[in-house]
């Protein structure tokens, strides 16, 4: 056996491999590409005659955003500051709440412990299918239909963040949390001034995960928030893709590029924290 | 008592918000979603007792049969498709080295921050017959146009497609995760055995990744199971009207919701949602079955 093949062999191997990435990259990519593209061109002719494989116009596209923005009293932006607010105070009250409880849980010995996380563990197993309907039924009889607080406040206490956090915290050191107590440190203050801190990278994925979960909701809004003037950026999507809309493609894609934006340049920013705090949800969970 | 409540009440103290929370938006509504199951109830007129009246009319209802049939097919596709290309898609990127590496992983996850609602949005207009870039590239090559979502044959294709192209990414990353967590050792006492590429993957890599892929099965059933956010939106449903043309992609949590805010039949909508509930226990069940019997082995 010579050298030679066998380094052709691996070669061949290497070249192939690139071209499947670069094909997956392409389908990856695509949908969104096409979507910038359709928005990005001159609405003349039409997508069936020439299907938009880049853009061509800068000015077009900043007229398809202008027009979507302000279209009906610009209800795209409310819709926009909408689903803002909800994911920001949804973000902090699964945070406060769930870093409090997981702080004992995960930390201290106290009577009932065990029934109590059973319990959590029981809500977490029941899918939310089975919820939803009298969820709903119970936020229409507080009167909170169509409010900000009837979307965020059923969704804050999250079992899910509870467990993810009660095993991150597990890995505190005691030693620490004793320095603090003999420094003077109050039971609140141990938690705000040594767990929380020390527990950043948790806390950061728990934010992010929530952030995709509830920018990405699209049954809750749907039974919420049915005022247009409550509508969130997924109501507003439903809506230019429903049956009777009279919106041109150019408007949908708009709305849709818009919808996508701030996800994807949250993406950009948070990149790393994202896929590692996505591959740890994993391997923990 | 005293000393009891004095050492014990600060424990407590941190456990009040979230179980106040906890109680009244997780486990009431679970347990009164169980009760009004049996009840005839329109949140209008006082609720009738009606046994399990609901979940028999829900089970011999052509919807029920229409919308578990298309689960079965939906799920048993998309889940094996999906895992096996994100393993595959895994082992790709984890065949970089470097920055190539960083650079196809961070691009193959980009789907995965599109909301599933946008990623409908987007993929139906894809699929749209005149204007959709897949009829035209078909077109292109002289192949007929298909008629993706409305040839009730295709249309869960449709579906398993966009839901894929979604969640590659995210299942992508657990699985390359736990690809690192591999001992190197293993690859090399296998080379030196003489094993080949493939023979490392069978008899190292998927017994070694087997948790992980555990996990991300799982956890691809129970969320195809409540598949509703892209077939609502690829089928321009309402509460009046869902699951597109011969009720191609009819799924039962579309159908849970028609009968609840189109028809107002809370009772019915609850019973659908436990029954649903049953077949998640049941499928998962046999996941961890499985997987005990296989980590046994």
């Amino acid at each position: 056996m010579t050298k030679q093949p066998f380094r052709l062999h691996v070669k061949a191997s290497t070249i192939l491999k690139w071209i499947i990435a670069i094909i997956a990259l392409i389908i990856a990519l695509f949908p969104i590409w096409w979507v910038f593209s359709i928005v990005f061109s001159d609405p003349g002719t039409p997508v069936s005659v020439n299907p938009r494989l880049y853009p061509s116009s800068l000015s077009a596209g900043f007229q398809n955003i202008a027009k979507a923005v302000t279209e009906n009293n610009y209800q795209f932006l409310r819709a926009y500051l909408n689903t803002t607010f909800y994911t920001i105070f949804t973000i902090l009250g699964v945070l406060i709440l769930c870093s409090m409880a997981a702080y004992e849980f995960a930390l201290f010995d106290f009577p009932g412990k065990k029934i109590l996380f059973s319990l959590a563990l029981f809500a977490m197993m029941i899918p939310t299918v089975v919820t939803l309907v009298p969820t709903y039924l119970l936020v229409a009889g507080l009167g909170w239909i169509n409010t900000l607080q009837g979307l965020v406040v059923p969704g804050i206490a999250s079992a899910f963040g509870l467990f993810m956090l009660t095993q991150f915290f597990q890995d505190i050191p005691k030693e620490i949390m004793d320095a603090a107590i003999i420094d003077g440190a109050s039971h609140f203050g141990v938690y705000r001034y040594v767990v929380m801190p020390l527990s950043t990278n948790a806390l950061v994925t728990l934010a992010i995960i929530t952030f995709i979960n509830t920018w990405g909701n699209f049954a809750w809004p749907l039974v919420i928030a049915t005022n247009e003037t409550t509508f969130t950026v997924s109501q507003m999507i439903n809506r230019y893709n429903g049956q009777f809309t009279r919106a041109s493609i150019n408007m949908i894609m708009t709305v849709n590029l818009l919808a996508a934006i701030l996800p994807l340049l949250f993406f950009i920013i948070f990149q790393s924290k994202i896929i590692k705090g996505i591959s740890m949800s994993g391997l923990k969970g | 008592m005293n000393n009891w409540v004095r050492k014990y009440l600060r424990h407590f103290l941190m456990l009040t918000p979230f179980f106040i929370f906890f109680s009244i938006f997780l486990l009431y509504p679970i347990f009164k979603g169980f009760y009004i199951s049996f009840f005839r109830w329109d949140a209008v007129h006082p609720a009738v007792f009606v046994g399990l009246d609901n979940y028999i009319s829900v089970a011999n209802s052509s919807y029920f049969g229409i919308a578990i049939f298309n689960l079965l097919k939906y799920v048993s596709i998309t889940v094996p498709v999906g895992i096996l290309l994100s393993f595959l898609v895994a082992l790709l990127v984890d065949s970089f080295e470097g920055i190539p590496s960083g650079f196809f992983r961070s691009t193959y996850f980009v789907p995965t921050m599109i909301p599933l609602f946008l990623a409908a949005s987007v993929w139906r207009w894809i699929y749209t017959p005149e204007i959709g870039i897949i009829n035209i590239v078909l077109g292109w090559l002289h192949i007929p146009p298909v008629n993706w979502l409305t040839d009730p044959k295709v249309m869960i294709l449709s579906l398993v497609i966009v839901d894929n192209w979604r969640s590659i990414g995210f299942n992508m990353v657990i699985l390359l995760a736990g690809l690192k967590n591999i001992p190197g050792e293993y690859y090399d006492a296998a080379e030196v055995d003489g094993a080949n590429k493939f023979q490392e993957v069978i008899y190292i890599t998927i017994p070694q990744l087997r948790p992980v892929l555990f996990f991300t099965i799982a956890y691809g059933f129970i969320s195809a199971l409540q598949v509703f956010d892209a077939p609502w939106l690829m089928t321009a449903s309402q509460y009046s009207t869902y699951g597109g043309h011969l009720k191609g992609l009819l799924f039962p949590v579309m159908d849970m919701m028609g009968r609840a805010f189109g028809n107002l039949q809370f009772g019915q909508a609850s019973a659908y949602g436990f029954m649903l509930m049953l077949i998640i226990l049941v499928v998962t069940g046999i996941l961890f079955r499985v997987q005990r019997r296989l980590g046994g082995a």
